[in-house]
């Protein structure tokens, strides 16, 4: 390094500069940044394997939409049909009614079911007894083991008009009967209640597990400075969970088109198709029934397209807006 | 946060939250004690009371019924074997990969991320994915029930998150003291994480005693399902109407009975249930490191 | 800290997963196992193998391998210790592997199991499902019916069911028989005694029925608490009754000798007429558009409701969870075949069969081995292999009593009844007739109905016809049409409405449905 043999303070710039360029030349600053963080991609590495061969070995399927896929055939036999599943998929007179419905229920679920574990877990959290915080906690969570085909059992034996017993005291009160089951007014609220019932509980819990993280210091430094209780939660609270909050409605709205499709088609029922049919039970109805594998295989692209949209979109949204984001 | 201190409105608030929790608990526990209490009923007072909380006549016959076989301890023990192997490996895999993850100035980081979030909206479906375990050699082995669904990228990103929200300072000091990353992780990272670690856990441990699908997906021998499998089928064969039942043999049409049905929801759920009180404990112990870490 | 032995070992399972994923990735790059794939993993080749070499005494000495797949109707299956099993083996001489799917996944499976190339020897499979036909007709199974008459139970396949479960004509698996003529209409014999009724032998006998039922109080406890029939959110009741008033069953030949869909037939009206008067004077409950199957019996048995329409052998189920209430040692539920419409007597049959047994070419590949599978299927149509598969080792399982069949088993002895349960599936019940459940007072009522049904059934002219305008649309156009009648008889829509309903279908495919059927039904004559 001969530089180092001269002097001046002219020369020492240069130096810097010269030893900056031959470091740069001879080993690129990634190498010796991967290098300092090798241990971190040797943690990486074993999850990355696994979306490589698990999660991208089987991407191909993505391309039975753009074929007429039969399962014995195989892929590499199939015939390819272009853009045909789309353009019968848009085309279909049904297609809009479906669009519709699926979009209704998706901005239910998202208004009423999305925030209903987060006020659930506020209040848990401003129970001070803990006894009785964890009884109701294990209470609340209960249903989520339930499985659909018995919660839609159960429905029906409390709201029939035959004898159910939740209609028997709507009669009781207002002397009439509510057709709740077929009525297509009541089909939306109903599967939104419903999944609040089954879901808001086990909802409940990851923002429990962000609530348990909060330092306790903040609390006590809002108490010092004479917060009272809705003001710490507004405060200290709220901001403590908020960006697990953007972070799963980011989620969600990745998942905007899919509907729960075993809850839905149960619910269904002759006088209230107009309403029900969403995509998730058409996909049923044409691709596993029928074996229209690359239909449905359209379907569920064009849903992940939408998806793919939403996620990126709300992404760049929450970081405008100062917040963390998914990455 | 001293009660002594309270004004009238807190009070009031106390009041209705507690009425509000209790009648939500209330209503969502209901429905479970009736099958619990229909599990002891027997079929006659099933099909008579649509909704009961105490059985008029108390049998354990439905309980008799599905312990007589050792089919259900198997199952079990099968589904208690997946639970516990399977969350064991999805924390590897996760927490590993997360915390990775989680370090901003990661190199490659934003690629990974947008593979990982880009592999949730997109997936090959079930029988490419099928073919990939078929090729690996796992059929009919435990393993397919467990590797496949390894890691759930949902749960990455929000313990990415989890991690990203630890204070930088502890970190930068442990590195100081001479520890490398795996060092900073085991040491300070993950005992900073107990109710992340406790909740993922939990998520993914009811994820494995839930699913039925990928065991009759994978399991071609009937002497390997786990519980959840026999569960399914009981339930959606009592649902079938009897005019659906052409496959049957004539001189078996029975589907099972509804005390059976119920007794086998008990027989699974209970155990899984158990689980979430005994991680209650962590989630306390969370507030309390994160008190000392100061 | 021992970071540097964990920094080895995640090394070294980096290395494994690498090599793991290149040998996925060669493994895929050759195709994903189609039709034409020579080789699969599964050790398929024993017995048949050595006969192909020509030493046939040592070939049938060697037991013959055979996975089978099968639908499960329980979850306490028999495994390889199974008595029945190792029986079946021994009369045989096969090494039989069950593979056992529970009936609610098994299209899933069977769709999985033929993309992945390696199928079992011998599998249950849907004869209307997509996939098995477009399996069939890219050479996924062998075509049988050629060999069918050299073998002496196999032989003596309905011809008629033979056809109904082909695939274009050609037979690519055999049927598992079923009673034909099964439905039946199932009475409460009390309440017919109490109103003063004896077997509904018109539609308006029926209908009087209904209507005492709702309006005399057959419960005798002076409220005005029941009603006719039951019906749930499953159609069936409507399928059948509709094809009473002499519409027929899903399509009949119209004056022109073409085929036309029942709902464009008068016939089809009328029966709808008749529906909304049942509705509209609450002789069928109210919620049938919206009820649980699940629960569908339970109305009767709580002596809410007296009447139900669907297959015979409903009697004995409702009778059975009567006495389960209450023994007794009459029976409380009668039944009976349907009652004689305006065309005259007439009923929905079964198709015949449920499902077929399908032979794949991947495992069984050389026409030795298929002689010898064909051979087992044969053998399964024994006296002995019925009545082994069916009810059991004799002594274990049953015993004889005046030449009738008396199980041993109880529900309650699960490990009894678990060597046995799921073996029937295998059976297709094509050989001779075999002795029989001792008879009750009801299943002797049940067998009569059943077997005079035979004379009244009406069959589906298109049931052999496979149509490609029905696998693309066929549950849209079915949900057309089985809504608005609904929604007739619950009086949301009209005779107007109906007609814009009908119309809707025909405009959405249904036009081409028909022509479609036709042109099939031209060929196959």
């Amino acid at each position: 390094m001969d530089s180092t043999l001269q002097s001046g303070p002219d020369a020492a710039v240069k130096a810097k500069k010269s030893k900056a360029t031959v470091l740069g030349s001879q080993r690129p600053s990634w190498i010796g940044k991967v290098k300092k963080d090798r241990w971190l991609y040797v943690l990486l590495l074993p999850g990355l394997i696994y979306f490589l061969v698990f999660k991208y070995l089987p991407m191909w399927g993505v391309l039975i939409a753009f074929q007429n896929f039969q399962p014995f055939v195989g892929f590499w036999n199939s015939e390819w049909v272009g853009l045909e599943n789309f353009r019968n998929f848009f085309a279909n007179p049904d297609f809009v009614r479906l669009l519709r419905n699926t979009f209704i229920l998706a901005v239910y679920d998202l208004v009423f079911f999305f925030p209903a574990p987060i006020i659930v877990a506020l209040l848990l959290n401003e129970i001070r007894v803990n006894v009785i915080k964890r009884f109701i906690q294990t209470m609340v969570y209960v249903p989520h083991f339930i499985s659909m085909v018995i919660v839609a059992s159960m429905t029906y034996v409390f709201l029939t008009t035959q004898g159910g017993v939740l209609n028997e005291a709507v009669f009781q009160i207002t002397g009439r009967r509510i057709d709740f089951l077929a009525d297509p007014d009541w089909f939306r609220p109903l599967i939104i209640l419903q999944i609040m019932w089954k879901e808001t509980g086990w909802g409940t819990i990851i923002f429990l597990a962000a609530l348990a993280s909060v330092d306790v210091e903040q609390y006590e430094a809002a108490v010092v400075d004479g917060a009272n209780r809705f003001q710490r939660l507004w405060h200290v609270t709220l901001p403590a969970i908020s960006s697990v909050i953007v972070i799963l409605l980011i989620l969600r709205l990745g998942n905007f088109l899919d509907n729960g499709f075993e809850q839905i088609f149960l619910m269904t029922n002759s006088l209230n198709r107009t309403v029900a049919d969403v995509f998730d039970t058409y996909v049923y109805f044409v691709g596993i029934t029928q074996g229209a594998f690359s239909y449905s295989t359209a379907i569920g692209l064009f849903k992940s397209i939408v998806g793919i949209v939403l996620i990126y979109g709300s992404n760049w949204l929450a970081k405008r807006f100062g917040q963390e984001g998914l990455y | 946060m001293g009660s002594n201190h309270d004004s009238l409105g807190e009070k009031v608030f106390d009041g209705f939250n507690y009425l509000f929790l209790s009648i939500f608990a209330v209503i969502t526990v209901l429905p479970f004690i009736y099958i619990f209490a229909g599990s002891f009923a027997t079929e006659a007072e099933l099909s008579e009371r649509s909704f009961f909380l105490i059985p008029r006549d108390f049998s354990i016959s439905a309980y008799q019924y599905i312990f007589s076989s050792n089919t259900i301890f198997r199952s079990i023990g099968v589904s208690i074997y997946i639970t516990v192997v399977g969350t064991i490996t999805n924390l590897a895999f996760t927490l590993t990969m997360a915390y990775a993850l989680s370090r901003r100035d990661l190199l490659g980081r934003n690629l990974i991320m947008n593979l990982v979030i880009f592999s949730m909206l997109f997936s090959g479906g079930m029988i490419p994915t099928y073919l990939v375990v078929k090729e690996l050699g796992l059929l009919n082995s435990y393993g397919a029930l467990i590797l496949p669904g390894a890691i759930s990228a949902f749960n990455l990103i929000i313990i990415k998150n989890f991690f990203q929200q630890l204070p930088p300072g502890l970190e930068e000091s442990a590195r100081i003291d001479g520890c490398t990353d795996l060092g900073v992780l085991w040491r300070i990272v993950l005992p900073l994480s107990m109710p992340v670690i406790a909740t993922f856990g939990l998520f993914y441990a009811v994820g494995h005693w839930n699913n039925f699908f990928s065991a009759l997906l994978y399991l071609n021998d009937h002497t390997k399902w786990p519980l959840q499998v026999m569960l399914r089928e009981i339930v959606m064969l009592s649902q079938l109407a009897i005019g659906d039942i052409n496959n049957m043999d004539p001189n078996y049409v029975k589907p099972p009975e509804q005390s059976v049905k119920m007794a086998v929801i008990v027989t699974g759920t209970i155990p899984i249930l158990l689980v979430y009180p005994l991680l209650q404990r962590h989630f306390a112990k969370g507030v309390l490191l994160g008190s000392i870490k100061g | 800290m021992n970071v540097k032995v964990l920094g080895v070992k995640r090394k070294i399972a980096l290395l494994c997963a690498v090599v793991m994923m290149l040998s996925v990735l060669a493994a895929c790059s050759g195709g994903n196992g189609g039709s034409n794939d020579p080789a699969p993993q599964e050790p398929a080749n024993t017995g048949g193998q050595s006969a192909g070499e020509g030493n046939a005494n040592a070939a049938q000495a060697e037991p013959l391998e055979l996975t089978i797949m099968v639908p499960a109707f329980s979850t306490e299956l028999p495994d390889g210790s199974s008595p029945v099993l190792q029986e079946l083996e021994k009369y045989t001489n096969t090494d039989i592997t069950m593979q056992f799917v529970p009936n609610s996944s098994y299209g899933d499976k069977m769709n999985i199991t033929l993309a992945s190339g390696q199928l079992p020897h011998l599998m249950v499979v849907d004869r209307n499902s997509a996939s098995y036909i477009n399996a069939a007709r890219t050479g996924a199974f062998w075509e049988i019916g050629p060999y069918l008459q050299d073998y002496p139970n196999l032989s003596q396949a309905n011809p008629i069911i033979l056809n109904n479960s082909s695939v274009d004509g050609k037979t690519y698996g055999i049927y598992r028989g079923r009673t034909l003529g099964r439905m039946g209409v199932s009475i409460n014999k009390d309440w017919m005694e109490k109103v003063g009724l004896s077997e509904p032998k018109t539609i308006d006998e029926f209908y009087n029925l209904l209507k005492a039922f709702k309006e005399q109080d057959p419960d005798g406890n002076g409220k005005d608490d029941t009603y006719g029939t039951v019906i749930t959110k499953y159609a069936g009741p409507w399928d059948i009754m509709q094809v009473w008033f002499g519409a027929p069953n899903k399509w009949g030949e119209g004056a022109d000798g073409k085929l036309v869909p029942t709902h464009m037939t008068p016939e089809y009206k009328e029966a709808l007429k008749f529906f909304k008067k049942l509705y509209d004077e609450g002789l069928v409950n109210s919620d049938f558009a919206v009820m649980d199957p699940a629960v569908w019996l339970d109305p009767i048995v709580n002596g809410q409701a007296g009447v139900m329409v669907d297959v015979a052998d409903a009697a004995r189920r409702i009778d059975g969870r009567m006495q389960e209430k209450a023994e007794r040692e009459e029976p409380y539920i009668d039944v009976f075949q349907a009652p004689v419409g305006p065309k005259g007597h007439r009923d929905m049959p079964t198709s015949g069969y449920a499902n077929v047994i399908a032979i794949s070419k991947s495992a069984v590949k050389t026409e030795e081995e298929l002689k010898r599978v064909l051979e087992f299927l044969d053998k399964l149509g024994d006296v002995e292999m019925q009545m082994l598969l069916g009810y059991g080792i004799e002594g274990r399982h049953y015993e004889m009593v005046d030449g009738y069949i008396k199980p041993l088993t109880t529900p309650e002895d699960v490990a009894l009844v678990k060597e046995l349960e799921g073996m029937n599936q295998m059976l297709t019940f094509i050989g001779p007739v075999t002795p029989q459940l001792e008879m009750t007072v009801i299943n002797e009522k049940v067998m009569q109905v059943q077997t005079a049904n035979e004379e009244i059934v009406v069959s589906n002219p298109a049931e052999p016809l496979v149509s490609e305008v029905y696998a693309q649309k066929g549950q849209q156009l079915d949900n057309i049409i089985a809504d608005a009648r609904i929604k007739y008889i619950v009086g949301q829509i009209d005779d107007n409405g109906l007609d814009q309903a009908i119309a809707l279908w025909r405009s959405s495919g249904g036009d081409d449905y028909i022509a479609e059927i036709n042109k099939l039904y031209e060929e196959a004559k």
